[in-house]
């Protein structure tokens, strides 16, 4: 009887054969953990029902960050929203991928001289897909999802990865800018 | 039927048979403005409350450092009759204080909180008006205050993205209201066939 041969593989190889088959099902079955804190939330209606249908693309609503592969920051943060964001994507397990909607995430939009909202989102977290527009416009939205699984098929999306090895400069920025990351209200204590 | 008008113009006199009124401001049908003396606020909030005005809709302040006040308003809704009172009173600038109506509208004791974040503004016996609400761990002046600087607080704190190049300069484009008034005027000109 004539046996199967395989050649050797070494445990890196297995490891990535593994991480491509990961893949292809992570990307094809997303869990998105929406953070709906500005006005480009709107957009999001119109993609997740009949009239886009993200469904399609295999993307969901997931109710809490434990459970949900995609952060989705729509629009500006505030200090006090970006404490609670960094305590929910740090809660996220990996892999995890943050997508950033609207001009406001990326330089600040029309907030870029105002006291209470940040400027720049990829200072604190990282980011993996930056949607533009203010708004930008449902097509838009869902390019930057297919834009993600592309990157996730292309294995750059590393957001994630970059947190955890450079965990000291992200966390010096949101020092810097928040000057304490803990949360203390009437509802933490 | 009752008729809105004369609710408005009833407020007034109402009003202003009891207190020493500074201004009054008929805004419009539904909206009545007063501006009082600080003592005068308590009794007013209660009187206007016992009168029907049960909903206190907002307490804020404005900033005026010209005059160096600083101007608290409270706005009371009446149901039934749908009109609006702002009772309007300058106070201090530099220690602005004054005292909670907790006692009178329980439902002030967030938005004095809110005020206090904002203008700095001292309520007395208000427990909570010292906490913070919305800007956690503040390290500035209060930020609505007018000699606060957005920007500058905004560039101190958050990064800025560089951009190594200009995309779009909207800014220095010449005008074209000059170009568009020429072409209105040919407009004109050919509708009318040459005539004056
Ligand atoms: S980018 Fe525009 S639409 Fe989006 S949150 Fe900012 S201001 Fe709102």
């Amino acid at each position: 009887m004539k046996s199967t041969k395989f050649s050797e593989l070494s445990q890196e190889q297995v490891d990535r054969k593994w991480w491509e088959i990961g893949d292809f099902f992570r990307r094809n079955s997303l869990w998105m953990l929406m953070y709906c804190t500005g006005c480009c939330a709107i957009e999001l209606p119109p993609a997740m029902t009949s009239a886009y249908d993200m469904e399609r693309l295999g993307m969901g609503p997931m109710a809490t960050p434990r459970q949900a592969d995609i952060l989705l920051v729509s629009g500006y943060l505030s200090l006090k929203t970006l404490r609670r964001l960094i305590y929910t994507y740090e809660q996220m397990s990996e892999p995890k991928y943050v997508v950033g909607l609207g001009s406001c995430t990326i330089n600040g939009g029309i907030y870029h001289d105002s006291h209470a909202v940040i400027n720049q989102l990829d200072q604190y977290v990282p980011v993996d897909v930056y949607v533009a527009g203010c708004m930008p416009n449902t097509e838009a939205v869902m390019n930057g999802f297919v834009d993600l699984m592309d990157a996730i098929k292309h294995k750059t999306a590393n957001g994630w990865k970059k947190y955890r090895d450079n965990y000291d400069w992200y966390r010096q920025n949101q020092i810097a800018s928040l000057g304490e990351v803990e949360v203390h209200d009437e509802f933490h204590e | 039927m009752m008729n809105s008008t004369n609710n408005a113009l009833e407020v007034i006199t109402l009003v202003e048979s009891k207190y020493n009124v500074v201004k009054t401001e008929h805004i419009s049908k539904y909206q009545v403005a007063f501006e009082v003396i600080r003592e005068d606020i308590h009794s007013m909030l209660n009187f206007l409350k016992n009168s029907g005005w049960k909903q206190l809709s907002y307490l804020s302040a404005i900033d005026w450092p010209e005059e160096d006040k600083m101007e608290l308003v409270y706005i009371v809704f009446n149901w039934d009759k749908g009109v609006h009172i702002q009772i309007r009173s300058k106070i201090d600038r530099e220690n602005p204080e004054m005292d909670s109506i907790l006692p009178i509208f329980p439902g002030c004791k967030y938005y004095e909180r809110e005020a206090h974040e904002f203008f700095g503004i001292v309520f007395h016996g208000n427990p909570d008006s010292m906490k913070q609400l919305i800007l956690e761990g503040w390290d500035d002046i209060p930020p609505l205050r007018k000699d606060f600087d957005p920007r500058a607080y905004s560039e101190a704190h958050f990064p800025q993205r560089e951009y190594t190049e200009t995309f779009i300069e909207l800014n220095q484009q010449e005008s074209k209201q000059e170009k568009r008034a020429a072409r209105q005027a040919h407009i004109d000109e050919v509708r009318k066939g040459g005539k004056k």
